[in-house]
């Protein structure tokens, strides 16, 4: 009972959840930017990301509370905080946590200077955590059942999913036209670790009775779902760091998906663009283990038979034979939660030198303003964010892109990201919620990213 | 124009701060659930104390009760209240009898009635035993619980006698847990 109070609290102060890469999207200097809308506006010759520093990012995000509610240093009895926490969130609220190191990445053109076609590749690690507020277990958990008389406990607050994972990635991208742009991403998923718990269902209740004190009822639809853990529970002699890189290296649970995405200048100064990402699946066959508790039990207490004598019934072995704890190791397919990024942004200002001879030369802005609309689907709602963006050449080797983003995480959210290219050498940090900066255990989210790449620049001649 | 990299980056982690988090207080967690559920119920009806027009006067069953055997259950509880709520509505008085045995079946603790024959409008028989500290003991070493009927000279019944002899009974249970 108390690992599994602490699993709660653990649940609780863990979860945070977005995936939203607001800065990074459309941030065409930075070839990452591939990512997130294999369509995206990105000319190069070649490229290649610095291997293990071309992209760290790393996202976590609460809503409902943060780190500073449950463990600030002020006196507060933990107990109270953690009360608090639990009656002042709701089911709704989640904790989310993304990373991503990427391994290696990698792009080139394709074709003579006159083609636009680009090819780009690579491999990244990626750890997803997201769970929904155990309320009404976190409830039980603290204060049982005797003043809640009546109250239904909802079984389904039960929601919760992780995974560690790599992917591997080709994309292609082509300007079919001046005005329009348009990529897909395949990829190849390689799933490391997996445990999901979210299609969960049930209740129990306790009312005044009419034969007895209480009706006391459970029904039960909980399944969790694991793999990849099988090996290392029972006596487990192997090596596991081979074994994981070997999971890594497409050993482990197989799947596939792909991204599709697209740019599209209606005017020279207006961009519009699109992406779907990580439509794609996992099929879990290879160490896979679920447990489920299935079943629904009345419970009315001993029953003594005095006509029989000696009844002898075991109100422990009834209630385990109503809803058995069961051991499969069924495979099971699990859904990358899928991306939508859209955006709209509006270019002005003339971006080319006084002293350039400008003729025949492409215009190029220096500023641009835009709005971007993401979406992901989650076990449950799907989650939403808007951003409005200022994006700036500051001189041709530095541009900058200023967001401000709402979402259930925050609506204050102010982010900046900076991409520097000084000959072939890119760099760029990008980092949100800068407000929460001043004081970070109070953040409900915060994200991070940054890179190194080195970028041969696209060459519209022949020479 | 590094510069402004650096310093952007620079700003980032020297102008951050963070109030003092202190995560081992994780250590003080302590949840203090009160849990209540039902603990035994019958239901005798008059008849059944006349088997071929001969009186039975005693009834006795024993039900293995054994959740106190579960460590964890057994090293949380602090208290338990134990209700008993009885309804006799047979002209006859009884005593009941509950026993707490042990894997034994030696008595531990015994909790006794005394049921008055049925009047219109008597109230229920009812009691609510506490076990804290040694008696909550008693409580945990059990295994079996026992309920003895026994019906006391009266009026004779016959198999088409009105009325029964109803127990409802509950468990609320203060756990701790840290």
């Amino acid at each position: 009972m108390r690992k599994a109070v602490l699993i709660i609290v653990l649940l609780v102060s863990i979860s945070c959840f977005s995936q939203n890469k607001q800065i990074l999207y459309n941030f065409t200097s930075v070839p990452q930017s591939l990512l997130t809308n294999p369509g995206s506006d990105v000319k190069y010759q070649w490229y290649f990301g610095v291997p293990l520093l071309s992209g760290i990012s790393a996202n976590v995000g609460s809503s409902g509370f943060s780190a500073y509610d449950l463990f600030a240093d002020n006196g507060v009895d933990f107990n109270t905080k953690l009360r608090n926490v639990v009656f002042s969130t709701s089911r709704k609220d989640k904790l989310a946590i993304n990373e991503q190191i990427e391994f290696f990445n990698g792009g080139f053109k394709i074709g003579d200077w006159q083609s636009n076609a680009y090819i780009s590749f690579g491999m990244y690690q990626e750890m997803d955590f997201l769970a929904y507020m155990p309320k009404d277990i976190a409830i039980f958990a603290l204060d049982g059942n005797r003043d809640y008389l009546g109250k239904v406990f909802d079984l389904g607050d039960l929601n919760a999913k992780g995974e560690l994972l790599s992917v591997f990635h080709v994309g292609y991208h082509k300007n079919i036209s001046d005005k329009l742009i348009v990529g897909v991403r395949g990829k190849i998923y390689s799933s490391i670790f997996n445990i999901s718990s979210t299609q969960n269902s049930g209740y129990f209740y306790t009312i005044q009775g009419a034969n007895s004190i209480y009706d006391q009822i459970i029904s039960s639809n909980i399944t969790v779902n694991t793999s990849g853990f099988l090996n290392y529970t029972n006596n487990y002699s192997g090596n596991a760091k081979s074994d994981i890189t070997k999971k890594m290296l497409l050993g482990g649970n197989l799947g596939l998906g792909f991204d599709v995405g697209l740019t599209y200048y209606p005017k020279k100064n207006v961009q519009f663009t699109a992406s779907i990402t990580d439509i794609g699946f996992i099929k879990h066959s290879k160490e896979v283990e679920s447990y489920s508790y299935k079943g629904y039990y009345k419970y009315v207490g001993l029953t003594p038979d005095f006509i029989g004598g000696n009844s002898n019934n075991n109100l422990l072995q009834d209630f385990q034979d109503a809803i058995p704890l069961d051991t499969l190791h069924t495979k099971y397919t699990t859904w990358r939660p899928v991306k939508l990024n859209s955006s709209i942004q509006y270019s002005f200002g003339d971006g080319r030198g006084s002293t350039c001879n400008c003729t025949g030369n492409e215009m190029k802005y220096t500023n641009s303003v835009g709005a971007q609309l993401f979406a992901m689907s989650t076990p449950r709602m799907p989650f939403m964010a808007l951003t409005a963006y200022y994006r700036r050449q500051i001189f041709d080797s530095l541009e900058m892109k200023a967001t401000y983003t709402l979402d259930s995480f925050s609506a204050k959210n102010i982010g900046l990201g900076l991409s520097t290219t000084v000959g072939k050498v890119n760099f760029y940090i990008l980092a949100d919620n800068l407000l929460e900066y001043q004081d970070v255990s109070k953040a409900n989210s915060l994200s991070f990213q940054l890179g190194l790449n080195i970028i041969f620049p696209n060459k519209n001649t022949p020479y | 124009m590094n510069k402004f990299i650096g310093i952007f980056s620079l700003s980032i982690f020297l102008f951050s701060c963070s109030s003092n988090l202190d995560f081992n207080q994780v250590n003080d967690l302590k949840s203090e659930p009160v849990i209540v559920s039902n603990l035994a119920t019958f239901d005798l009806p008059a008849n059944q104390f006349v088997t071929n027009g001969i009186e039975q006067y005693v009834f006795f069953d024993s039900q293995t009760f054994d959740v106190f055997r579960d460590s964890f259950f057994n090293k949380s509880l602090v208290r338990t209240d134990l209700f008993f709520e009885i309804t006799n509505t047979i002209n006859r008085a009884y005593i009941i009898d509950v026993y707490f045995l042990n894997g034994n079946n030696s008595k531990l603790y015994t909790i006794s009635f005394n049921v008055p024959a049925y009047t219109i409008g008597q109230n229920p028989v009812a009691k609510t035993e506490i076990f804290e500290n040694a008696k909550l003991d008693l409580l945990k070493n059990s295994r079996k619980i026992a309920f003895k009927v026994t019906m006391l000279p009266g009026t004779a019944l016959t198999e088409s006698s009105p009325g029964s002899l109803k127990l409802i009974s509950s468990a609320t249970v203060y756990l701790v847990l840290q």
